[in-house]
């Protein structure tokens, strides 16, 4: 059963592959020099295509978070959150560690995890 | 330029209705045609929707209505909007109508889900519904398997009672409120009274949003009859106000803060300007919230009140009846009950009811001027209407 997300464009499916690697990266517009997330293949701010992978912050501040009871791809608890990444934005993820031990404004790092179908993906565990 | 009125109203009982949609939405717009004292032949225009957001859904839905129903139409379109479709509807048929290329226009939605129940004791047998729910988030969000918008919801409210310091009460007293008023609705989804020990003590679904605070997806169909001055019979009610309003987001916001939504506000304003009215002008109001939280949330985005202070002005009592202004008199999506794409038109519904005087238990006394919000995603585009009962 594939349960992939296949709504993948070109820049997701790069994001994820580098993510395999253990690489952690968005793209930069080199004409520009706007930084993206999450990833394109068209510079949002100037049009422009030519564009570069650069490392995203491993680390960021944990401003929202909650618990899914009816995920289809993880383990209960979900714990989902939202981390903010310095200069960049918003980062939705997974968070590894209980629901009860979090609060908003908590410091979090950057980590790696695969889904119950195999899946590597990014989570964010608290420093 | 000409104006364009709401001449015929109409829903079904809100449930789970296992009914074929295309026979609800038959039922829906023969009663609002009736209602508006037009024959079928009349309409010149036919607009709708999808049946259902994981519905194994049916394509060119109007055509068929319209050999169905016999109408001869100058406008015909199927939109896919998400929450908005039919205001979009609404909102293009009022255009059409100001413009003077139609002189009627029939908007319905006829919304049918499979239950969550059957989903759930049977999820390798629906997992084409699952797979298609999940697909609505993109690879960034879909890869945690998301497959509703309710965690989004939960970390959107979390930050605006963090960051104004609400208490859960204040938010549970929400669901409480609009299961008050629901009652009053014979046509809503629940019947039983609720209280605020039964909400804050049944299960978090997604912290901190409890069991009662988020809205059931129902089946259910409505419809909104739109014309020209010259059609009008009597009890016409005008779109004096129209406007739509959209953010660079889908589903969760990437930048900015996550709990507050600025194209509901814009929205507001242009309509109300649009209209020649105020915020305070407004006798009663439908208003687009999906849960509990997300009510104040969006009183505030709309103007109602100052950011933050919406739960103390619900907690006083002043968004029900007898208060400065009457907000989801029919329940609201958490208690009327909310099939999604029919949902526009049912506030449309309740509001033209309350400007007609024709709402019953639920009537605002003297209501002259309403409002009318709906949203799309995680409230990325907001609709707002304001109506107004046509002066004697």
């Amino acid at each position: 059963m594939d349960t992939k997300p296949y709504m993948q464009d070109r820049a997701a499916a790069e994001f994820f592959s580098r993510l395999e690697r253990g690489e952690f990266q968005t793209t930069r517009c080199r004409a520009c020099g706007e930084t993206h997330y999450p990833p394109r293949v068209v510079c949002p701010h100037c049009l422009g295509e030519d564009l570069e992978w650069v490392d995203l912050p491993r680390e960021g501040t944990l401003i929202a978070f909650t618990q899914q009871t009816d995920a289809i791809r993880c383990r209960m608890p979900d714990v989902l959150g939202m981390v903010e990444l310095d200069g960049i934005g918003n980062l939705f993820t997974r968070i590894d560690a209980p629901f009860e031990e979090l609060s908003i404004g908590m410091k979090v790092a950057f980590g790696t995890w695969t889904s119950l179908d195999g899946v590597l993906l990014h989570h964010f565990h608290p420093v | 330029m000409r104006e364009a009125y709401i001449a015929g109203v109409a829903m079904t009982d809100i449930g789970w209705h296992e009914r074929d949609p295309h026979d609800m939405g038959a039922q829906v717009c023969s009663e609002a045609l009736r209602d508006a004292g037009l024959e079928a032949s009349q309409v010149q225009g036919l607009l709708s929707t999808p049946h259902g957001y994981m519905s194994d859904t049916r394509k060119m839905i109007t055509q068929r209505m319209a050999d169905y129903l016999g109408m001869t139409c100058g406008l015909m379109l199927d939109i896919d909007s998400g929450g908005n479709s039919t205001s979009v509807a609404v909102h293009i048929a009022c255009d059409r109508i100001r413009l003077g290329e139609i002189d009627s226009c029939l908007v319905f939605a006829a919304q049918r889900e499979a239950p969550p129940k059957q989903i759930k004791n049977d999820i390798i047998g629906h997992f084409h519904l699952i797979k298609a729910a999940n697909s609505l988030y993109d690879s960034y969000q879909a890869a945690y398997g998301v497959i509703s918008p309710l965690p989004f919801y939960a970390m959107a409210i979390q930050r605006y009672m963090y960051l104004h310091g609400i208490p859960a009460e204040d938010i549970a007293r929400v669901a409480v409120l609009l299961r008050d008023h629901a009652l009053k609705h014979p046509q809503a989804a629940y019947k039983e009274p609720l209280s605020l020990e039964q909400v804050l003590s049944d299960k978090l679904i997604s912290p901190p949003i409890h069991r009662f605070e988020s809205s059931e997806m129902h089946d259910g169909a409505a419809a909104v009859v739109l014309v020209s001055r010259e059609l009008v019979r009597d009890r016409g009610v005008r779109v004096a106000g129209m406007a739509e309003a959209h953010d660079p987001t889908s589903f969760v916001p990437y930048r900015g803060e996550i709990s507050r939504f600025p194209c509901v506000g814009r929205a507001a304003r242009t309509a109300l300007d649009r209209a020649g009215y105020d915020i305070a002008d407004i006798d009663v109001a439908e208003v687009y919230g999906a849960f509990a939280g997300m009510e104040p949330m969006m009183y505030e985005e709309l103007g109602f009140f100052a950011p933050g202070e919406a739960p103390a002005a619900i907690r006083e009592g002043r968004t029900t009846h007898g208060g400065d202004v009457l907000l989801n008199p029919s329940g609201g999506r958490l208690s009327l009950g909310h099939p999604a794409y029919a949902t526009p038109l049912l506030e449309f519904t309740e509001v033209v009811r309350q400007l007609r005087g024709e709402a019953g238990e639920r009537q605002r006394p003297g209501a002259a001027v309403g409002l009318i919000h709906t949203e799309q995603g995680f409230i990325n585009g907001s609709i707002v209407a304001v109506l107004d009962r046509e002066k004697e």
